[in-house]
């Protein structure tokens, strides 16, 4: 596993760089949070034919800053976008709160001061 | 711009073996738009395992998530939780969870063909395959103890050993299944109802399957070469007689065959497996407390199983992220209903073999 940091206003640079969807598979998004209002927003990718090659590009973020979409790069990306925005309660462009999570739900049920 | 109608399937409907919605744009019968709303059974998995357990219960916790791919979601947090105690499992205790993994994939093909069959009105074949498909779960109710949640995988090894009886119950009711998957294939490729009938249905492209990210079978029925088996290091799926299986057609009638052929090919591995078991302890001591992230990709019936866990060295994880094959699959399947007959809309559905249990876990 590699991890290459980024930062949210030079991700899509960054992944458009990267990304051959006919040299690497997209796994998903994925958020943890680190505790202190930060954030670890992680993109996932997995290398065709190769063995345990797996990249993960992160950028630290907080709970506010809007998060850029990766859909014009990735279309598969919307569900885990909104997987995302359901758990963490964060703003992604274009994905809508829903996916998992009722209207009366609790809100952001992965952050940790949840 | 000609006038469309929306047309809904699901949450419930009478095709479907959990809830889903799709709301489908319509030109008259063909279909040209597709919405889906995905998350009628979330249940807080991820958020469970890291409140509620030690991560020594998680593998428990885990399995809950799908009653099909149990095996395959303890397996992977297993190897996620194994890989950050610095632990690596012996060759018998791999080769036992390889057995239980393909004996999984074999009983998960048989329903989601049943369910093909059924979808053209093949009541009675389906009836047919999982009558076929008992072989299989017995198998691995004799070796793990239970039909659906198998409790089998622990960190450190498994629960239960493989004794020269159920070797014996392997071989005989494995056999007995191959004759069976025989007679299956030539109903599947000659049968009109069942071969034409499916031909050129819900097909998606090579070309498709790259863009969106196909996995699985679904990928594979397409002719993308990628299967995690080969993909991973570990499992010795090479020394066990593994087969790469790939399809062109990219179709239903495409993904049936493609299922039957990988069948055949874990009926040989099985085989294989029991025949060659080396020797070791079934299940060993671990040592410590999971620190760091690890990332573990397992081929789940429907396609690569992710999953990450990440530990501080407590006996409380920090997180554990999960994503499942259809959940991936969805984006592909979208794609694949544009231009379709809303009236095949449930045949493509239930060749995607979804479930949605694990994908809103």
């Amino acid at each position: 596993m590699t991890k290459i940091e980024t930062t949210l206003p030079t991700l899509l640079d960054d992944l458009g760089r990267f990304y051959d969807p006919k040299a690497w598979h997209f796994l998903t998004v994925n958020g943890v949070d680190l505790g202190s209002g930060t954030i670890e927003l992680q993109w996932i990718f997995s290398k065709y034919g190769a063995k345990d090659e797996v990249v993960i590009y992160y950028a630290l973020s907080d709970y506010d800053t809007p998060v850029p979409s990766v859909v014009p790069l990735i279309p598969s990306a919307f569900l885990g976008e909104r997987e995302i925005v359901d758990m963490f309660g964060l703003s992604v462009e274009g994905a809508a709160r829903g996916l998992y999570l009722d209207e009366d739900s609790r809100p952001h049920p992965l952050r940790r001061e949840s | 711009m000609k006038k469309t109608i929306q047309i809904p399937l699901g949450s419930q409907h009478i095709s479907l073996l959990e809830p889903i919605r799709f709301k489908f744009e319509c030109e008259n019968e063909k279909i040209v738009g597709v919405d889906a709303d995905v998350g009628f059974v979330h249940r807080g998995v991820e958020l469970a395992c890291t409140r509620d357990f030690e991560f020594k219960q998680v593998g428990y916790v885990v399995a809950r998530v799908c009653g099909l791919c149990a095996i395959t979601h303890s397996l992977s947090y297993t190897l996620g939780a194994e890989k950050l105690l610095g632990f690596e499992a012996n060759g018998r205790i791999k080769y036992l969870r390889m057995l239980m993994v393909e004996l999984d994939r074999i009983h998960s093909h048989m329903l989601c063909l049943a369910h093909t069959a059924e979808n053209a009105g093949f009541e009675a074949l389906f009836m047919q395959i999982m009558a076929d498909r008992e072989l299989v779960m017995d198998i691995q109710e004799a070796i793990s103890g239970n039909r659906i949640q198998f409790d089998y995988i622990a960190i450190g090894g498994v629960n239960r050993d493989l004794t020269p009886e159920l070797e014996a119950l392997v071989h005989k009711n494995l056999e007995e299944l191959s004759g069976r998957i025989s007679k299956l294939r030539e109903l599947f490729e000659g049968n009109w109802s069942l071969s034409l009938r499916y031909k050129g249905t819900g097909a998606i492209t090579l070309d498709q399957a790259y863009a969106y990210n196909a996995l699985g079978p679904l990928a594979r029925a397409a002719g993308l070469a990628t299967d995690v088996r080969v993909e991973s290091g570990d499992f010795p799926y090479e020394a066990v007689g593994y087969e790469m299986i790939l399809e062109s057609g990219g179709d239903i009638h495409a993904r049936n065959i493609l299922r039957l052929r990988e069948i055949v090919n874990s009926i040989s591995m099985c085989r294989n497996i029991a025949a060659n078991l080396p020797e070791g302890e079934i299940l060993e001591k671990t040592k410590g407390k999971p620190k760091g992230e690890a990332v573990v990709r397992v081929e789940a019936p429907r396609g690569e199983l992710f999953y990450l866990v990440r530990g501080n060295g407590t006996n409380t994880l920090e997180r554990v992220r999960i994503k499942t094959p259809t959940f991936s699959g969805i984006p592909a399947m979208m794609e694949i209903f544009k231009g379709s007959q809303y009236a095949d809309a449930p045949a493509i559905l239930a060749s995607f073999d979804p479930c949605m249990s694990c994908t809103a876990k």
